[in-house]
């Protein structure tokens, strides 16, 4: 058979091939079935055996979530944020305590100020404000999410800030796993003893070694945050979209196809198949894009 | 690409019912993620749900073609599990 046959014979319904293109018979169906298992058992494997320092497949990192802010700021022509150690240990123990006290709010239920948790880490500020997140699955969305709700990226791009800091935590929240991002940002009091770290530092955040709780926080290697190299939930979604979007173009091809040959065959609907499976990868984007923000930030200001 | 739009609107008005219970089903199943969305476990289930009432469907709706065999259900059948693999591959 020459190539061109070979092609049409896999994409386009032919007597060859019994009118329904071998890309979609049911041989073919069957070995993405077993593709599918094995995915399905490799990735659940491979997330016991390498994802147990974060219990969620999440794409949040310290690193990313400080660049797409600092970003934001460019564009508005504002100085970028400094990574601050200290916020970020205000912001850790604020992620702690909505954990442990079961809450998700700016304010804890005994009346508990984002400004305590800084003022306990050392940082005396001048400016300090709050942007919560939870339950996002990649550090943008995260940000976009922020961006889009007024008093969110008013924080985001306040003039004043000068330092950041970040907590990205997973746990049990209100009898659900999910993950918590914090965001603490500050401007340090004039002739405070505490200096922020130098802008130089902000490409390479370090952390000092946060003592270990129950809860599964960002890795921390040899005293710097561990970014993952492969993200493992972008490769997952990146494959499934690729997966179904070609399905959905062999349905579609064989649905072209056979309306033109004008086909009577025995075989399932592609046109079905083609809502069904878009369908499917709607809720994909609606899944991936979901998270939750609280309706407003904190902030405060010196009187 | 006017045969194309012209074949689905005669297969659509063909079996209006079926492919109207299909439509309202895919749409509720967008409404039901969006509403559970917050939780992985419900996800899942609620897409599940939907794999498991496409295969009843397929084989309902050729049943009423009478034009039902054992192909047709498996198609259905090994479509409605590769949906079912990967939802947990995402969302659980």
């Amino acid at each position: 058979m020459a190539i061109k046959d070979r092609i049409a014979h896999f994409f386009v319904p032919k007597e060859s091939n019994n009118y329904r293109a071998k890309s979609i018979s049911l041989d073919f169906l069957g070995v993405y079935l077993l593709i599918a298992f094995c995915l399905t058992f490799v990735v659940k494997n491979g997330s016991v055996q390498f994802n147990h320092v974060l219990g969620l497949a999440t794409d949040i990192s310290i690193q990313k979530l400080i660049q797409l802010t600092n970003n934001q700021r460019q564009k508005y022509n504002l100085s970028s944020l400094n990574y601050n150690d200290k916020l970020s240990q205000a912001a850790q123990k604020k992620a702690e305590d909505m954990f442990a006290k079961n809450y998700w709010a700016h304010y804890g239920p005994n009346g508990i100020a984002p400004w305590n948790f800084i003022m306990d880490s050392g940082y005396q500020y001048e400016y300090a404000g709050e942007n919560l997140a939870k339950n996002f699955l990649f550090s943008q969305g995260v940000v976009d999410a922020w961006m889009d709700s007024p008093t969110h990226r008013a924080n985001v791009l306040r003039k004043e800030y000068s330092d950041v800091g970040f907590a990205v935590v997973n746990g049990v929240l209100n009898g659900e796993e999910t993950t918590l991002v914090v965001q603490m940002f500050g401007k340090p009091m004039a002739n405070s003893s505490l200096l922020p770290i130098k802008t130089a530092q902000a490409a390479n955040p370090v952390l000092h070694q946060i003592p270990q709780t129950n809860l599964k926080t960002q890795s921390i290697v040899n005293n710097n945050v561990m970014t993952p190299q492969l993200s493992s939930t972008q490769l997952k979604v990146d494959f499934s979209l690729i997966f179904f979007g070609l399905l959905i173009v062999l349905f579609g091809l064989d649905l072209y196809f056979a309306s033109r040959m004008h086909v009577i065959r025995v075989s399932g609907k592609s046109l079905a198949h083609l809502f069904f499976l878009g369908a499917f990868i709607f809720g994909i984007m609606l899944f991936i894009s979901h998270g939750n923000i609280p309706d407003y930030a904190a902030f405060i200001k010196p009187h | 690409m006017q045969l194309l739009l012209n074949h689905i609107k005669s297969e659509v008005r063909l079996h209006l019912f079926d492919y109207l219970v299909l439509i309202i089903a895919s749409g509720l199943f967008l409404v039901l993620l969006q509403i559970v969305v917050y939780s992985r476990f419900y996800v899942f289930l609620i897409t599940l749900g939907y794999s498991i009432f496409y295969i009843i469907w397929g084989t309902y709706h050729h049943t009423r073609k009478c034009d039902l065999h054992l192909k047709n259900v498996l198609e259905y059948i090994i479509i409605g599990f590769i949906v079912i693999l990967f939802s947990v591959i995402i969302f659980y």
